[in-house]
């Protein structure tokens, strides 16, 4: 089965720091992979070199099989790919309808914004991701942070992506919006929608999560599978992991065997 | 613990004064005016070439560098102070007031009392306004511009105060302005003391230090305990103090005032510290950048405006002559060039460094291939700007009155009903009439127009200042193509809103392009294009066009009249003359933009961009685009009200579109608009220039009393009134529609807590 996403020895440098050192990454359809590691370990960093939101040093990453050259964030969506921020990325002065097909409203007469259309599609999306949101016709500066995620995850949904990727998507959630969100997540997998995670909480990965990957000063120290893996295991990968003894999820698994 | 000084750590900050001085940018800045003034003495050696010259320029500067010094702490601080040069005016004015003998008669020292009074209550007011209220600090500040100036006007009746006479009793406080005994000026002692000060304040003291933090990154300065508005304020109020100094040390070497005491002279200042190597983002400046700064842009103004002397040969009824006179630049040059020197140096900071334009440049000039540009963090996660506001969440739901009540814009069509009723219980015999709605109509039909171009920017989160300025470029242009170049009406109608247009995509091309703040670009215009237009203007009689352009500005019956196909009588003919062409234009313009904001996807991006610009770029929009095409469109609008202004009135005046970018501000924003971006209608500001149009009638309404007499608010009031209602506007905006304050505090209350 070919990986939906593969990066192969990703190198990236900010002037003098080196930020990522031939990191690998692969992400099976319809998996759900955590991407873990302290502050400056380069998980964000590397989701942004996947999106085209940064251009790599080295290395490649390959769709389905396939070398690409994202220039940015734009291109990666075309192929199904979607990333959504930590802070929403949303218009808070625009209702949930305008801002679920936020740049691609509907148009009628190929200039006017067909807002039947649009609110009754918005309306589809959000019943397809289960999810409550009051009214498509709500201001989304009134919303809370949970149901701004919502939203986020509903704009996100539109574009049929294949794969999601979630930053930090608990960070400012309450513990209830939190387990809203898993659910969320679990329902996106029912529909077959690859996840990359990037997250501080085990305990939300170890939730929803396949796989969990640990990345340490920009590089990876190890991948692990969640059903046989423990909290416990993937914070001292974190801790005291070294890229010399880094085992993939398969080795770890016929090592345990 | 003890503090063991480690002799690495004394090396390293032992003071290197020299080697550091030879790096720098000061450096730079003493031998560009080396430079320049070796320029000056070789194309004018009449006056540079003398000592006079020398001490002239020192003269100046002091008045500047002390005000430079109190803006190098607003800029460190990442505010901006457009109110100096009316706090310098209103300090000379009030000190004028106070002391001379045809008004109070005052003491010097209570003079002096009176002017500091009233300039730290200007810096008191911005401070407020800006760290307590919210209010964007250009916004706060150009308003305390206008207001300043208005008081100014006010308080002067426009006239020239002069107490030479009386000085001469005080000499010990009017011997600051004149040479002393050492052969040079006392103002300039006066200067290198401040100067010392504020270097060492800003450079060496806990004060400088919050000072730079708050700039860099106020949040965390927060954070690590340092009491930001407390920094904020303190700036505000250093630089309305200098204002003041320079204010008193001005009354004091010309022994009197005129109106125009201190105009512009925040575009000296402000430049004055960017010049100097301060960045208009924060966190970054020297006070000794900016005084030499000072000294290089009153160098620079002084070398524009000092004349070059030639030499031209008359032939007199057959005898050559040669006459001796001075090339001179008109006014207005001098101030366009100042304006442009201070939006260049707006760029050195983040094209030139930031952006590695200079290393690019470098690299191409010895043919190495250049380094690529620095990432710039186009994902970086900000932080989320995202206000909550229960009543939008209740409009959802309303129906009917109260849907239109729970729109942002029903206010200013309340107000505008209201001010009329008001009008009508003022002067029954006269608002309802005829003549009175024409009258208004017209003076609304400008105000609409430059108001409803200045939505789409508004909305798009940027703000343009330079629309008054347009305006009167685009009349200028118009009127000296037709008058002095003989060019045929249409077609200079044509060129005159190109001018106008063009001015607004060097607007939007500079700020998407560098990645300038709107409000930093458009002020550059506001001093370039009005620059321009008194510069077309200088010493010009411009009137008598061709009927045919006239008729841009006439009304309908006469435009019809011009066809041939007036209508003589009934209502038809009521309403023919009560319409104007520019009226109709406008309405056209209007309801052709209120479409496109409102229905068409482009009125979506807009709106997307004003509320969150990077996610609107995530989302594909190309959001440089859609802030250039707001700003030319508000480009375009102003220059049509140019043309319409030239052709109604039939003739130029400098002073056309002077404060108007104060009206139509007031207007959007009264209509709903947001500074911070994100909201704002045409219907809006329609409606919100209509409160300013009524506003401004009924100021100047003759009213009748109940003893018989009549009272009219003096004119020169009118732009300080203007002023107050603008900020009036922001406040209520960001307090009321944005942060909710009022229900917040009625649930403080409910709570019981303090």
């Amino acid at each position: 089965m070919t990986p939906i996403i593969e990066m192969r020895r990703i190198d990236k440098h900010f002037g003098a720091v080196h930020a990522l050192r031939g990191v690998n990454l692969h992400l099976m359809p319809g998996e759900i992979l955590g991407l873990v590691g302290d502050n400056s370990a380069g998980k964000s960093t590397l989701m942004k070199v996947l999106t085209g939101a940064y251009q790599r040093d080295a290395g490649e990453v390959l769709i389905d099989g396939k070398t690409t050259h994202f220039t940015s964030p734009q291109d990666s969506r075309d192929l199904g790919i979607e990333m959504i921020y930590q802070d929403f990325a949303l218009c808070g002065n625009m209702d949930v309808g305008q801002n679920i097909f936020l740049g691609r409203w509907p148009r009628r007469a190929g200039l006017f914004v067909n807002r039947t259309r649009m609110y009754a599609e918005a309306q589809d999306v959000l019943m397809r991701l289960k999810v409550d949101v009051n009214s498509v016709f709500q201001k989304v500066e009134s919303l809370s942070g949970g149901r701004q995620q919502s939203v986020a995850i509903a704009r996100a949904i539109s574009f049929s992506p294949r794969v999601i990727i979630f930053d930090e998507p608990t960070a400012n959630l309450s513990v209830m919006a939190t387990e809203r969100l898993l659910e969320t997540m679990a329902e996106l997998k029912r529909q077959e929608v690859a996840q990359i995670i990037i997250s501080h909480r085990l305990t939300d990965i170890f939730a929803v999560g396949d796989r969990v990957m640990v990345l340490k000063r920009g590089q990876a120290v190890g991948d692990r599978y969640i059903r046989s893996s423990s909290e416990r295991e993937v914070l001292e990968l974190i801790i005291s992991g070294t890229p010399d003894d880094a085992l993939t999820a398969e080795q770890a698994l016929q090592g345990a065997a | 613990m003890s503090f063991t000084t480690d002799a690495r750590i004394t090396a390293a900050i032992r003071p290197r004064l020299p080697m550091q001085l030879v790096g720098g940018w000061e450096v730079g800045i003493l031998l560009f005016m080396a430079v320049l003034y070796g320029v000056g003495a070789w194309i004018n050696p009449g006056f540079f070439g003398t000592t006079d010259a020398l001490s002239a320029v020192l003269r100046d500067t002091a008045r500047y560098g002390v005000m430079a010094v109190g803006m190098a702490f607003v800029i460190v601080n990442k505010e901006l102070d457009l109110s100096v040069g009316s706090t310098l005016g209103l300090a000379a004015t009030v000190f004028s007031i106070l002391y001379d003998q045809y008004h109070y008669d005052l003491a010097v020292g209570w003079a002096i009392f009176g002017a500091l009074v009233v300039g730290l209550l200007v810096g008191l007011i911005n401070g407020v306004l800006v760290t307590r209220l919210n209010v964007p600090a250009f916004i706060a500040t150009l308003t305390m511009l206008f207001i300043g100036r208005g008081i100014v006007l006010g308080l002067t009746g426009g006239q020239t105060v002069s107490y030479g006479d009386k000085a001469a009793h005080d000499h010990w406080f009017f011997g600051i302005g004149e040479t002393n005994a050492f052969g040079f000026n006392s103002q300039i002692p006066i200067f290198l003391v401040v100067a010392a000060i504020g270097v060492v304040a800003l450079a060496k003291t806990r004060a400088g230090y919050q000072t730079y933090a708050v700039g860099g990154n106020a949040q965390a300065a927060g954070y690590a305990g340092i009491a930001t508005r407390r920094v904020r304020m303190r700036s505000y109020l250093l630089a309305a103090l200098t204002a003041t100094l320079a204010g008193l040390m001005n009354v004091a070497q010309d022994k009197g005032i005129t109106s125009q005491v201190g105009q512009s002279a925040e575009l000296i200042v402000i430049a004055a510290v960017i010049v100097g190597g301060a960045s208009i983002a924060g966190g970054r400046g020297r006070v000794l950048g900016a005084c030499l700064g000072a000294a290089l842009v009153v160098l620079i103004d002084k070398v524009l405006r000092e004349g070059v002397p030639i030499t031209h040969i008359v032939d007199v009824a057959g005898v050559k002559m040669s006459v001796q006179s001075y090339a001179q630049l008109p006014g207005g040059a001098v101030q366009a060039f100042l304006g442009a020197i201070l939006l260049a140096a707006v760029l050195i900071e983040p094209w030139a460094i930031r952006g590695g334009g200079a290393a690019r440049i470098w690299a191409r000039l010895r043919g190495q291939p250049a380094p690529p540009p620095p990432d710039l963090g186009e994902a970086a996660i900000a932080g989320t700007q995202m206000r909550g506001s229960a009543s939008e969440a209740r409009a959802v739901a309303a129906r009917g009155l109260r849907a239109f009540l729970a729109r942002r814009d029903s206010a200013a069509v309340v107000l505008t009903v209201l001010l009329w009723l008001v009008g009508m219980a003022l002067r029954p015999d006269f608002w309802g009439s005829l003549d009175n709605t024409f009258t208004l109509l017209l003076a609304f039909t400008e105000i609409a127009l430059v108001a409803t171009g200045l939505t789409f920017v508004i909305a798009n989160g940027d703000i343009d200042l330079s629309v008054g300025s347009v305006l009167a470029f685009s009349g200028a242009a118009a009127a000296y193509l037709m008058k002095e170049m003989s060019v045929a009406p249409l077609t200079a109608a044509v060129l005159a809103m190109a001018g106008g247009i063009a001015c607004g995509v060097l607007n939007g091309w500079v700020t998407v392009r560098f990645r300038i703040p709107a409000f930093v670009t458009t002020l550059g215009m506001f001093y370039i294009a009005r620059g321009f237009a008194a510069w077309l203007v200088a010493g010009r009689q411009l009137s008598g066009f061709p009927a045919s352009f006239n008729v841009i500005g006439r009304n309908l019956y006469e435009v019809l009249d011009a066809f041939g196909i007036a209508p003589s009588g009934g209502w038809l003919l009521a309403l023919t003359q009560a319409l104007y062409a520019q009226t109709l234009f406008m309405g056209l313009v209007a309801l052709i933009a209120g479409i496109v904001l409102a229905r068409t996807t482009f009125g979506q991006k807009v709106y997307a961009v004003g509320g969150n610009e990077r996610a609107a770029r995530y989302a594909g929009i190309n959001t440089s685009a859609v802030r250039v095409w707001a700003l030319v469109f508000s480009a375009a609008c102003a220059s049509a009200a140019g043309v319409i202004y030239v052709a109604y009135l039939r003739s130029f005046n400098p002073s056309a579109g002077m404060g108007r970018e104060l009206d139509c501000i007031s207007a959007v924003i009264i209509g709903g608009g947001s500074v911070f971006g994100g909201y704002g209608t045409v219907v809006g500001a329609l409606a919100g220039g209509a409160v300013i149009t009524l506003i401004r009638a009924l100021l100047s309404l003759q009213v009748l009393l109940p003893n018989g007499k009549s009272f009219v608010m003096p004119q020169h009031w009118m732009n300080v009134l203007i002023g107050l209602i603008l900020i009036g506007a922001v406040v209520g905006d960001i307090w009321l529609r944005q942060e909710q304050i009022l229900s917040r505090l009625f649930k403080r209350r409910a709570r019981g807590t303090p």
